[in-house]
């Protein structure tokens, strides 16, 4: 790949050693100049096809242009195609703004990875090209003599780094493989149907907000994991100081709630904590207020190794796409690879199968077919094969409503908005049949459908409440202006003439009104007040419903589900909701189409009549305008093609979804997932399992998963402890603040019978190899940063993400870059020195020769 | 020609002539000693200038002396940083590149903290890009035409500047959130603007203080934010200001009682002169808290020294300024070179020394400060490759010192030095000049193994590409198409026959030294760039699990690599060798900042960190 030592000088000849005519450097023969090629003299019909291709190959400049293809071959596919667009105004090319940028292997009917493009058989056909190239001109005109061994250094080295390549890339896997820490085991002995007991075995993976649950009605146990320390410190014992991963696990059986702390590695340790009447301590060690550690013994609850036994190709790098399939009831997966089917652009076979965003560029119709059929011998399902007809790299599943026609459902849906002077605007779906979507925050706006034109009369009212005293004949007749929730003074109201035997009469306060509290098969309406009699103080929930109507005692809401009761019947009190909270309330019906907007912003109710599309004014500068109504309104889901220019750059294939079609003529779209988790209870946090099931034709029932070819690790490997080292202060949340990521695994060879070998240790840049593959540290599990609604707070390093692959052929190519660098310090700085000895020694030799 | 060779032997001969080229030489150096001071010292010398004026007419800014406070250290991303230096970082996400009102980010910092209020409407929210400028500065406008907006918005187009009220206007909002929705484009932008007005919250600038050691030394524990030892009992009562930020907390229990009343006191007087606008207060109490906060644990306590090098560090812009001494010392090189002009090649080499004596100052600086080597970031790898470049500028002059080709490559490498450093001066937000820890993946050997080959490979690439363009020019101006008749190494060592150098120092040799420079650049980069992707692909294979990944930065060094084999194979084939070889230069070099540049900020990969 240097200057061999080919040059001629102009005016020399090949038995010139005459220093006047040629400079000492130019030692080569003649002959191994370009323009005298052995056999170039005669005509290439003359020399034949071998003797042609021989001199094509020993040409320096076919290398020339090899190395220039392969140049501009890498560029467009490494950076695509890059070019200057300074329409944002300024010059600064270091300004990414200024640079746009397409790449080409990417484009539809490419659709390649830089692996791929890499690995194409145009570029190994040029890698090739190339090598006999060298080959062929370093034997036939770079002769074998010290000047020239740098360039045969460099181009032996380059032929071996060629030959590891092919080795190399000709064998790559490469693919990821998440490690759960624990697995939480729990044996129990659960009462059958028919009375006997039987020992049961649940296990789940330990992960923030997990729940299982098995058995029904009073047979029903469960499971939640409650909360995962990884460095909990222990108080006690002989280790006292040291930290273990912690797991605390809510159960619920036979009637019993409590929480079992569970720690890796010291089972002695289990304890469990029970709730308490105790405000200030709701719950409590079971051993201090029963003398047990334990407080349920009739479940055993242990951690264990969560092994896995795969790992998922990557496909960033070559695409890997898997369907898995399995008969319903089955728990294991079967693969079938999806050869073909795209990575970066959106395929559909029609513009109805997705939604786009207005103002997105139209999606093309352009189908694909591919089908999916059984490969492997196992498969349960040989004779079925899917269908992929459709693909989008990026979309999100979203439901839209529409007009479901004449013959759909009465369903009134409306889309409405609410603006202020100011030019604030807020947005809603309200959908009247549905009590939870049917207002809008916190139920200060509400849609109904009205049957009857006597339903709207209980929005004219406010929400009021009736008092009644039967012994004293006295009826009071209230609208609740105020509630304790919002004020906590708010003042008793004492009923005038109730005083019995000359004590303080009765008295109320609402403490709150709730609209609409979901219960089994519809909503009701209660007022929370808290009454005060000779018998004392209660609470008492007033329902809409009178019959459900009863008292409450404060310390742990316990009668809040039971049969209604009443802690003093000398009371009664009814509840009539009105429009309860609504400050708004806008009315369909009871004529189809028919609106009018209920406004309780004034002191009393006012009705106003509007249209579709006409905003009605409530008061305070505020306007209420229904966009759109659906009378019969139905939703559709599809994917949602996410314009291009909001996609994640990062997200890879996290997004994607193909379209499958059963034979039976059922087509949907099934999301991308990362990993193929057995079942639910495997699943880790960041990765849901969602598998979608199908019925076929014939009647069985099937589930699908769409994700990425696995490989078997030939090792099962299990994750002991993750460590995060951090600088100085500790982890802050911050990435600054980490200093490395340890996973300590342990590998248990010869299968399930095995025995798990020694930990080992695989940090950044600390890669560990165990039965030809390598593993490396890909990703962690982060804690996080704010609490979410609904969920369980993870303190994070519940699992890890190793990378794995193989390296076969990489010591080869070390050993080629070697010698070519041999070579090019030879070529460069050796053989100079070579040629300074021998233009001395000429000269010394001319010397010579004029002395005598 | 002949005349310069004459003047140059005659020169030689003369003894009185050769002191007065020495004492040219000589003047030289002593002007730049006074440019870099200078450069360096603006502070001092304007604050000699101010204390003569009269003090109660500068304003509260000019009259504090925060000097104290800018060597106490602060506990930030798991490292120890000077107050200066952390004020500044934490100000550049607020006002990007710009200061805010010639005030110090220190007092800046503290100012916003403590009376927010005077913040609400100045324009101190720095914006990026003209495109969204313009799209702001027109919802501004769109409902006022006062002639003071619009001349504050002309500002705003300049320089960036915009303030929160103007910014939460609801025109402007509406405008912001179209940018938001637009990801590839301006939703950075918008970002940015969300995280200076989360930073200059005063509650947020408040928790940030972590500037309070722990009693116990413990290292994987934090250290305290101000705000929690405030409330630590003592003679000064919290200011106001500061309850409204802070809640009231019970004092760390690790700091011993005395040294908690201490620090309390001294910020809550700190904290009351500041509002009162009593300078000599504010003095006291910054030196009194700077005297406080290293008793609580004076082991752990980062060395005074460090701080205070820190401290100079970043308040004399991480001496990038020091291009210009590299520009002058590239003029008169060039001079000395273009007009076989002794004094002016004397002079140059001496202004060079300067200015590589202010880089290595900077970089050794910056790796005391920073406790590593500095190439991990872009700021660092740029800094530090035209570091190599000039150091290895030397040693190749050391070499060449009796051949034609001296001087050439002290040229090439303050050329190079000086681009790299007016990148770094002038581009503060590409090329972040701020110390942070290391990514784990950094963490290696190879790291410095890998990397610094690279970046010598660059630098050295790109001082290839001068010697090219130079060439270049040389034969646009009627030079003769001459090249280096043994190319690299070789054009060194060979001699003709009678043994004088092949190569000559006159005008007529001048491309043949030209030529012979881009070789011997050329061949050390390329067994450099070489060696130094292999060692990067053995970083890869035990790093990413794989030597080669065909990541866009692999691939262009690869390309680089590509073109200068094809210049070694060109230059076998070609009659003009002198013209290919300073066109493939100079292409290799661009595709080298190809790869710096456009592959880093545009189609990142897995080497986005430099």
């Amino acid at each position: 790949m240097t200057t061999p030592d080919t040059t001629p000088p102009a005016t020399t000849t090949p038995t010139s050693t005459t220093p006047t005519s040629t400079t000492p450097t130019s030692t080569t023969p003649n002959s191994t100049t370009p323009s005298s090629t052995p056999g170039s003299g005669a005509p290439w019909w003359r020399r034949g096809a071998a003797g042609w291709t021989l001199d094509l190959f020993s040409s320096v400049k076919l290398g020339i242009w090899l190395l220039a293809i392969l140049f501009v071959y890498s560029s467009i596919g490494s950076a695509g195609i890059v070019y200057p667009d300074f329409d944002a105004g300024t010059w600064n090319i270091l300004d990414p703004e200024n640079w746009a940028h397409d790449q080409l292997r990417q484009w539809r009917g490419l659709e390649m990875t830089e692996f791929e493009w890499f690995h194409w058989w145009p570029f190994d056909l040029m890698m090739i090209l190339i090598s006999v190239n060298i080959v062929v001109t370093t034997i036939r005109r770079i002769p074998f003599k010290p000047v020239n061994y740098g360039v045969w250094g460099i181009h032996a080295g380059i032929i071996v780094l060629v030959i590891g390549s092919f080795v190399y890339f000709g064998l790559k896997v490469e693919g990821d493989t998440p490690v759960a820490r624990r697995r939480v085991v729990a044996e129990f002995d659960a009462v059958q149907a028919d009375g006997s007991t039987k020992r049961e075995r649940v296990e789940f993976v330990a992960s923030p907000g997990q729940r299982v649950e098995v058995g029904e009605g009073a047979r029903r146990t469960m499971f939640e994991v409650r909360g995962v320390d990884p460095a909990w410190e222990l108080l006690t014992g002989d280790d006292k100081g040291k930290r273990t991963y912690s797991v605390t696990v809510a159960v619920e059986r036979e009637g019993k709630r409590y929480l079992r702390q569970v720690l890796a590695g010291y089972p002695q340790l289990t304890e469990d904590l029970i709730f308490t009447a105790d405000k200030t301590q709701p719950v409590k060690r079971s051993v201090k207020e029963t003398g047990k550690p334990i407080y349920d013994e009739g479940l055993a609850m242990s951690l264990a190794y969560d092994p896995q036994e795969w790992f998922y190709l990557r496909n960033d790098l070559a695409k890997s796409w898997a369907l898995y399939i399995r008969p319903k009831g089955a728990t294991e997966w079967t693969q079938r690879p999806i050869d073909g089917l795209p990575l970066y652009n959106d395929y559909v076979s029609s513009r109805d199968h997705v939604f786009q965003s207005g103002g997105d560029d139209m999606l093309p119709v352009d189908p694909i077919d591919i089908e999916v059929g059984a490969v492997a011998a196992d498969d349960p399902l040989k004779d079925v094969a899917f269908r992929v007809s459709g693909y989008l790299r990026y979309a999100i599943p979203r439901s839209r409503v529409a007009d479901g026609g004449s013959n759909a459902p009465f369903n009134p849906i409306a889309m409405v908005e609410v603006a202020s002077e100011r030019g604030q605007k807020a947005a809603y779906r309200l959908i009247a049949r549905d009590p939870q979507e049917s207002r809008a925050d916190e139920g200060l706006l509400r849609f109904v459908a009205l049957e009857n034109e006597q339903q709207l009369e209980r929005f004219r009212r406010q929400p009021s409440i009736v008092v009644r005293i039967p012994a004293k004949d006295i009826e009071v007749r209230e609208q609740i202006r105020e509630v304790a929730a919002a004020n906590p003074d708010a003042p008793f109201v004492e009923i005038k003439g109730s005083e019995v035997d000359g004590k303080a009469p009765y008295a109320y306060r609402v403490v709150n009104v709730q609209d609409a509290v979901p219960v089994a098969g519809g909503s009701v309406a209660l007022a929370i007040l808290e009454v005060r009699t000779p018998k004392g103080l209660f609470r008492r929930w007033v329902f809409d419903n009178p019959a459900l109507t009863r008292d409450v005692k404060e310390v742990d809401a316990s009668d809040a589900h039971g049969a209604p009761k009443l802690e003093d019947d000398s009371i009664d009190i009814t509840f009539d909701p009105g429009n309860g909270l609504a400050l708004v309330v806008i009315a369909h019906g009871p004529e189809e189409g028919r609106l009018r907007v209920v406004s309780a912003v004034g002191k009393d109710p006012v009705v106003t009549e509007v249209k579709e599309r006409e905003s009605a004014p409530i008061g305070g500068g505020v306007t209420v305008r229904v966009e759109q109504l659906f009378v019969r309104g139905v939703f559709e889901t599809k994917p949602l093609v996410v314009p291009r220019a909001q996609r994640q750059r990062d997200a890879m294939e996290t997004f994607a979804q193909m379209r499958v079609e059963v034979p039976g003529g059922e087509a949907f779209w099934m999301p991308f997932t990362r990993w193929v988790f057995d079942s639910e209870r495997d699943a880790l946090r960041r990765a849901p399992f969602e598998p979608r099931t199908v019925r076929l034709a014939d009647g069985r029932e099937v589930e699908l998963l769409f994700s990425r070819q696995r490989l078997p690790l030939r090792t099962d490997v299990a994750l002991d402890e993750f460590v995060l080292t951090s600088h100085m202060g500790g982890f802050t949340g911050e990435q600054g603040s980490i200093r490395d990521y340890k996973s300590r695994l342990r590998f248990r060879d010869g299968g399930e019978a095995g025995a798990w070998g020694d930990t080992v240790d695989v940090s950044v840049n600390n890669p560990v190899e165990h039965d030809g593959l390598w593993y490396f540290q890909a990703q962690w599990d982060p804690p996080d940063s704010r609490p979410r609604e609904g969920e369980v707070m993870s303190a994070g390093l519940n699992y890890t993400v190793l990378g794995v692959g193989n390296r076969e052929g990489v010591y080869t190519q070390l050993l080629g870059c070697c010698i070519a660098v041999a070579g090019m310090i030879y070529a460069f700085y050796v053989k100079p020195m070579i040629k300074r000895r021998r233009q001395a020694e000429v000269r010394a030799s001319l010397g010579r020769k004029v002395e005598s | 020609m002949s005349s310069t060779v004459h003047s140059n032997m005659s020169l030689s001969r003369m003894p009185r002539a050769a002191w007065v080229a020495r004492w040219c030489a000589l003047r030289g150096t002593v002007a730049m000693l006074a440019l870099a001071a200078l450069l360096f010292a603006p502070a001092t010398g304007a604050a000699a200038a101010a204390a003569a004026d009269d003090a109660e007419a500068r304003p509260f800014a000019a009259r504090v002396d925060l000097t104290p406070l800018a060597t106490v250290a602060v506990q930030s991303d798991g490292r120890l940083k000077s107050l200066s230096s952390f004020s500044s970082e934490t100000m550049a996400f607020v006002s990007g590149p710009r200061q805010v009102a010639g005030q110090s980010p220190l007092f800046t910092y503290l100012d916003m903290m403590f009376s927010p209020d005077a913040y609400r409407d100045k324009d101190v929210i720095f914006v990026k890009g003209a495109g969204p400028r313009a799209r702001i500065a027109d919802a501004v406008l769109a409902g006022n035409l006062l002639p003071a907006t619009g001349a504050r918005m002309e500002a705003f187009r300049k320089t960036g500047l915009i303030s929160e009220t103007l910014l939460s206007k609801p025109e402007v909002l509406a405008v912001l959130r179209e940018m938001q929705s637009d990801l590839l484009r301006t939703a950075k932008t918008v970002d940015a603007i969300e995280s200076a007005l989360n930073v200059k919250d005063p509650r947020f600038l408040l928790s940030r203080l972590r500037m309070v050691p722990r009693g116990d030394g413990d290292p994987k524990q934090p250290w305290h934010g101000i705000a929690e030892v405030m409330f630590a009992d003592g003679k000064e009562l919290v200011p106001g200001a500061m309850l409204l930020l802070a809640e009231k907390a019970e004092p760390p229990s690790d700091i011993p009682e005395p040294s908690r009343a201490a620090v309390a006191d001294a910020w809550k007087a700190l904290v009351n002169s500041w509002l009162k606008a009593d300078a000599a207060g504010v003095d006291a109490a910054a030196a009194a808290l700077a005297a406080e906060l290293p008793k609580i644990d004076p082991a752990g306590y980062p060395q005074r020294d460090r701080l205070a090098w820190e401290h100079w560090y970043f308040s004399n812009g991480h001496m990038t300024k020091t291009w210009l001494v590299y520009m002058a010392a590239s003029i008169l090189l060039l001079l000395g070179f273009v007009y076989r002009w002794p004094r002016a090649r004397t002079a140059g080499f001496a202004v060079f020394a300067i200015a590589v004596a202010l880089h290595t100052l900077a970089v050794m600086l910056r790796w005391y400060i920073a406790g590593r080597w500095p190439n991990s970031n872009m700021f660092e790898a740029v800094t530090t490759a035209a570091w190599f470049g000039a150091i290895g500028a030397i040693a190749i002059e050391w070499f060449v010192r009796r051949s034609a080709m001296y001087s050439m490559f002290a040229l090439g490498a303050a050329v190079s030095a000086m681009v790299a450093l007016m990148a770094a001066y002038f581009l503060p937000v590409q090329l972040n000049p701020s110390i942070n820890n290391m990514m784990p993946v950094l963490h290696d050997v190879w790291l410095y193994i890998h990397t610094n080959v690279i970046i010598f490979s660059y630098v050295l690439i790109f001082m290839a590409a001068v010697s090219g363009v130079l060439y270049a020019g040389h034969r646009m101006f009627g030079g003769a198409a001459s090249f280096a008749r043994v190319g690299g190494a070789g054009s060194l060592i060979v001699a003709g026959p009678d043994g004088e150098a092949r190569m000559t120092g006159t005008r007529a040799g001048l491309g043949e030294v030209l030529d012979g420079v881009t070789m011997v650049l050329m061949e050390l980069s390329f067994v450099l760039l070489w060696a130094g992707i292999v060692m990067g692909a053995i970083w890869a294979d035990h790093s990413w699990g794989r030597p080669w990944g065909w990541d866009p930065k692999e691939v262009f060094a690869l390309n680089t690599f590509i073109v200068f084999a094809l210049l070694v194979h060109v230059r076998l084939k070609v009659k003009d060798k002198g013209m290919w070889t300073a066109v493939l230069a100079v292409v290799g070099a661009a595709v080298m900042l190809f790869n710096w540049i456009v592959i880093n900020f545009v189609i990142t990969g897995l080497h986005s960190y430099a």
